[in-house]
């Protein structure tokens, strides 16, 4: 299984203000809300953060856990400038951050294999534009690696709200995740 | 006691307006419209919601509150309850 989640680091700046009353209490640990406190760049803490919950959560669900609103039921833990961990009750899910000038980006991973990442710039703002654009772009890149005809590929989601990448119909064992987030936007495939 | 619930959706709409990237589901948002899946509010800005919420009626919604406000019904139940506890 694998998650991802994308920040636009100028996107996030003007639409979230995460200095607002009560904002960090609402979705961090008391332990999360030290990391940040004692961190050297608080807001790229915060961001990271919120990343590495967005990609453990998208795991949670695609191991048919119930969704939730309660950032504070995912704790993380930092244990390098990449590296990370999120607990989610019972449940230790690995995380890698990636922080470049314009964007956070995050992926979660049970049982790593081979993982397949693309990171794209994306024209548009309009949210549905990102989303059939990302798509596309998976199926391209599946096609292209995995010598398959474009027209026999399609993303379906499962009713868990899941994509997944169906040939000729019949769902395919590779889990995938997608993100966007202002400019930016990124697709992760683990191959299994 | 805020009983008028026409006039409770109008403040929620109100609120949620700032940050909903859906126009369409937003004109024509009922009881139903869930605040992620159709008005398409992003997770950091449905935590300004909550805050919103909660500086307008003057409450305080705990963790279970904002685990159950995934759309308009859900989040007027929430209100209501915390309204007439205080």
């Amino acid at each position: 299984m694998i998650g991802n989640d994308i920040i636009d680091i100028h996107e996030t700046r003007t639409s979230t203000n995460w200095n607002r009353v009560g904002f960090t209490e609402k979705i961090f640990t008391s332990k999360e809300r030290s990391i940040i406190a004692d961190s050297a760049d608080p807001f790229t803490a915060v961001w990271r953060l919120w990343s590495m919950k967005e990609s453990a959560y998208k795991i949670f669900i695609q191991g048919g856990g119930k969704p939730f609103f309660n950032p504070t039921k995912l704790e993380c833990n930092f244990h390098s400038s990449k590296k990370g961990v999120v607990k989610i009750d019972t449940r230790i899910i690995e995380t890698s951050t990636i922080i470049s000038s314009d964007y956070i980006f995050s992926t979660a991973v049970i049982n790593y294999a081979d993982i397949d990442t693309s990171i794209f710039q994306l024209n548009e703002s309009n949210g549905k534009y990102q989303s059939d654009f990302m798509r596309q772009q998976v199926l391209n890149d599946f096609a292209v690696s995995h010598s398959l005809h474009g027209g026999d590929l399609k993303i379906q989601k499962t009713k868990a709200g899941v994509p997944k990448i169906h040939y000729r119909n019949n769902p395919l064992d590779a889990s995938l995740s997608i993100t966007h987030h202002g400019k930016f936007g990124a697709y992760s495939i683990l191959k299994n | 006691m805020i009983s008028d619930k026409e006039l409770m959706i109008n403040e929620l709409k109100t609120i949620v307006e700032p940050y909903i990237q859906d126009k369409e589901a937003f004109e024509n948002l009922h009881e139903e419209t869930d605040f992620m899946n159709d008005l398409k509010i992003n997770s950091a800005n449905l935590i300004d919601v909550i805050l919103d919420v909660e500086d307008k009626y003057d409450i305080e919604l705990d963790n279970d509150s904002m685990d159950k406000m995934l759309n308009i019904k859900a989040a007027l139940e929430v209100i209501n309850a915390k309204v007439s506890e205080k």
